[in-house]
């Protein structure tokens, strides 16, 4: 197949974005058709289809259940995992168990989906946007990723890109990509604490830049706060003072709370600018006389900033613990970068100057510059940009354990990726063809408190007495943090086959043949 | 058994094992006196010998899984141990598990430092080069691989990784797009990144640096972060946060869902839950019908029927009231909440579970 374009991808749990770097070697981030530079990882799964994007959002009215979002958020999770079920219990849509144990979707009764094909849709999407402006196939791409996903999320995203039809070059750690993005690479070196602030979630890491090699040395964070929880707060405060100016009780109204988060969410965004704005919410509620009544009222820069106050305080602890856990403190940080879109209101800058003792720097587009970075990276790939490396470590220990018995640690967290180990199996019986083991993650003895990831077998053992043929198991990390196994013989060398008995995440059949269900759908 | 140094090495045979052959050490399983054991000895060059033994003495060790061995290790022959020598030497033949990397040559001679000429460009001589130092890595113990002194402290360590991550790391040759060539950089790197965490390891273990732990976790409750109402431990004060995250308690639908159409399979289920009583579920059921039927006015006014059971349980009767004239308004002829209104009037907010058979 001839070699296509390359793109970065921000794949994100509620937005994502496409950017490539141009000819001359400038970033630009790839509009979709209805001209929004961010896509929302939105699937409505509609009698006729998918629907992907601005599109789907109709999808979360009409058909809630078939309407998937923050589907990156299971990529790579097990049923059994606490979290999931009480999340299962919360989510509009169904999860259900697959034959493996992985978390899956549920659409209809008998219909399932996988997290990584409603992904590989959403890449497939931002592949369509890209191919429209280039005007030429894109067959690979470097995909972001929090950077403290694990063997089996890394391998999750990876599955997803290649059921779209993509090939991964390098998966990125999302702060080394905002780094990037900001343009790192071409400063001296540096140590930054990067703030990500988005729609949902609040995300610190401290990245060192050393001698052009970028490495992430601890990421923290608060999974509840963000945008939504301020317009939530905006709300609650417009509501109040609907009861006392109007004495109407619209707390019970799903329709008026509605109409009055969206006004919320447009004076947010205005008031980052300007210092007063007006909220107009014309049909607010329909009144028992059958009269619709009308909301009026301006809205002060210091009304939001009072009113989102207690959110706002919710940023110090992250970036706190984030600075103690990469064993600095905060006199020792060169520079404070902000990301994602909430960063652009003035209080939250203001606290996180606060907290962290310096300026933050204003990165001009927040919400694309780690999709910038994403590009970035494949023109460094390419050969395009000199003298830049990233180096990740692994998230999570990587044991190993034969018949049920204990773990054994075999690639210790925090290893620098790619690596590789190996552990020896002797035959306990005369002409024994097989031997099985399984691979947890975790660096516990106790193989409850690590995650399963497969169980394996080394097959077609040479003919020998007890003890005398000896199987020789390389477990490689490669440079992505995903895993890779092999086995030879120690005496011969000869190589040996691994079969796969249990394994976590899709297999590569189920990722061949959803690929070509793709490609033939699409 | 795992040796960093060719040192290391001598010193397990000529100290370690008493009369040459018999091991004591610990393992993490039941030993019996006479059972076949193998060691396997990772050598400084990746090398891993297996040696043959019988366990000679076995004691467990109390509150421990493990126990204390005796290992007669017949398999360490002379034989065994002059290829050792061989191989530290440099000049005896290698038994290599890898695919026949040529003998390794004399570590006190090469020492394979970091050259510090660029790599060539053209593949050809590339793939050559990282050939050459691959194998002459592949012969170096863990400090030679990193290029600097076996004593040498965390900061040398790091730099002489650097120096070497930066030379070999497959993305600096990600542009050949060349299989071959990218395998070999990332062999290269395993063997750097390997040699730097042993090392690391041991300076950890000797107490002259820190152990890096890594701090790469996922925010607590990462996965439960679409609703926000558990967040702090409390539910959101005002139905507010309840109706503008759409979903609180999803409606799950039938298992048939084509026995009934649209908002009546929501409108079956909360009215279910109110012929049970339970209004606070009906009334967040019917709030999430309502995103997804926003017109219906049979759904609507069942809503406030159940904030106003809910308003009643709460011992509110005003605010009841308020909430079934809500419901008329949007639908006038809402059966259940001219009957609860009635009820009101004729006991207030006493028998509330008379309301029930209203559902049914």
């Amino acid at each position: 197949m001839k070699r296509g374009r390359a793109v970065g991808i921000d794949l994100g749990t509620s937005n994502s974005v496409v950017a490539i770097i141009d000819a001359d070697g400038a970033p630009r981030i790839l509009t979709t058709e209805e001209g929004s530079t961010t896509l929302p990882s939105l699937i409505w799964f509609a009698p006729d289809g998918p629907v992907i994007g601005e599109a789907a959002r109709e999808g979360l009215d009409q058909a809630p259940d078939v309407t998937v979002f923050g589907a990156k958020r299971l990529l790579g999770r097990r049923f059994d995992h606490p979290e999931v079920r009480r999340l299962s219990r919360t989510l509009p849509y169904e999860l259900v168990e697959s034959p493996n144990g992985d978390v899956w979707i549920s659409l209809a009764p008998g219909k399932t989906v996988s997290p990584e094909e409603v992904c590989a849709l959403i890449l497939y999407e931002l592949k369509r946007t890209a191919e429209r402006f280039l005007g030429e196939p894109v067959t690979s791409a470097v995909i972001t990723i929090p950077a403290w996903y694990d063997a089996a999320q890394r391998q999750a995203t990876k599955d997803a890109a290649q059921i779209a039809g993509l090939d991964v070059m390098r998966l990125l750690s999302e702060p080394t990509a905002a780094a990037l993005g900001h343009g790192a690479h071409r400063g001296a070196d540096r140590k930054y604490l990067v703030c990500d602030l988005g729609g949902g979630t609040f995300d610190v890491a401290a990245v060192d830049l050393e001698g052009g090699v970028f490495e992430v040395l601890a990421t923290t964070g608060d999974p509840f706060l963000g945008g939504d929880d301020v317009d939530r707060a905006v709300v609650e405060h417009l509501v109040r003072d609907i009861r006392q100016v109007k004495a109407l009780d619209v707390s019970t109204d799903p329709i008026a709370i509605e109409r009055l988060r969206i006004a919320a969410q447009r004076a947010k965004h205005e008031l980052s600018g300007v210092s007063t704005t007006p909220i107009h919410v014309a049909e607010l509620v329909q009144l028992p006389s059958g009269k619709t009544a009308e909301y009026k009222r301006s809205m002060r820069r210091d009304e939001l900033e009072l009113w989102s106050a207690p959110l706002v305080r919710r940023l110090e602890a992250p970036i706190r613990d984030a600075l103690a856990r990469s064993g600095r403190k905060r006199e020792d940080v060169h520079e404070v970068l902000l990301v994602g879109g909430m960063t652009r209101m003035p209080a939250v800058r203001r606290e996180i100057a606060r907290v962290s003792g310096r300026e933050p720097s204003i990165v001009p587009n927040p919400e694309e510059v780690v999709a910038v970075g994403a590009a970035l990276e494949v023109a460094r790939l390419e050969g395009a940009i000199e003298g830049v490396l990233l180096i990740d470590v692994a998230a999570r220990g990587i044991s190993l354990s034969t018949n049920e018995g204990d773990c054994e640690l075999v690639i210790a967290q925090s290893s620098v990726v790619p690596t590789r180990e190996h552990r020896l199996f002797p035959t306990r019986q005369d002409n024994q063809a097989r031997i099985e083991f399984d691979i947890w993650e975790g660096e516990s003895v106790e193989a409850a408190k690590n995650r399963h990831l497969g169980k394996y077998a080394v097959v077609d053992l040479p003919d020998g007495p007890s003890g005398d043929v000896l199987a020789l198991v390389e477990i490689t990390l490669d440079t992505d943090g995903t895993i890779r196994l092999g086995a030879s013989e120690l005496v011969s060398g000869d190589r040996l086959q691994i079969e796969q008995l249990v394994h976590t995440g899709l297999t590569r059949a189920d990722v061949a043949r959803f690929a070509r269900q793709f490609a033939e759908a699409s | 058994m795992r040796c960093t140094t060719w040192e290391q090495v001598e010193v397990f045979h000529t100290r370690k094992l008493r009369a040459g052959r018999l091991l004591s050490m610990k393992v993490p399983f039941d030993a019996e006196i006479g059972a076949q054991v193998t060691l396997g000895l990772e050598l400084p060059n990746n090398v891993v010998m297996a040696i043959d033994g019988v366990v000679q003495k076995a004691s467990p060790i109390e509150g421990d899984s493990k126990t204390w061995i005796e290992v007669e290790l017949a398999g360490f022959t002379e034989d065994v141990i002059a290829r050792i020598r061989g191989m530290a030497e440099g000049s005896g033949p290698a038994v290599e598990p890898e695919p026949a990397p040529p003998p390794a040559p004399s570590v006190r001679t090469s020492m394979p430092r970091v050259s510090e000429e660029d790599l060539p460009n053209d593949e050809r001589h590339l793939f050559q080069q990282l050939t050459t130092e691959l194998r002459r890595m592949r012969g170096a113990a863990v400090h030679e691989v990193l290029g600097v002194e076996s004593d040498a402290g965390p900061e040398a360590v790091r730099r002489g990784w650097m120096s070497l991550v930066r030379r070999h790391h497959p993305d600096l040759v990600a542009r050949h797009r060349a299989p071959a060539i990218s395998h070999l950089a990332e062999e290269l790197t395993i063997l750097a990144n390997r040699a730097y965490d042993r090392q690391r390891a041991s300076l950890v273990a000797d107490g002259r640096a820190t152990a890096i732990r890594s701090a790469l976790k996922p925010p607590p409750g990462w996965l439960v972060g679409f609703d926000d109402i558990a967040s702090n431990g409390q539910r959101a004060a005002t139905a507010t946060s309840d109706v503008s995250v759409k979903l609180v308690e999803p409606p799950k639908l039938p298992v048939d869902p084509n026995s009934l159409q649209g908002g009546e399979a929501f409108e079956s289920r909360a009215r279910a839950m109110l012929s049970e009583g339970d209004s606070a579920h009906a009334q967040e059921v019917l709030a999430a019908a309502l995103c997804v039927y926003p017109r219906s006015r049979t759904l609507r006014s069942l809503y406030y029927v159940a904030a106003s059971i809910t308003a009643l349980q709460g011992g509110e009767v005003m605010l009841a009231t308020s909430q079934l004239e809500t419901a008329l308004a949007h639908f006038d002829s809402c059966r259940e909440a001219s009957l609860i209104l009635d009820h009101i009037r004729r006991n207030g907010s006493q028998r509330l579970d008379d309301l029930r058979r209203h559902f049914r």
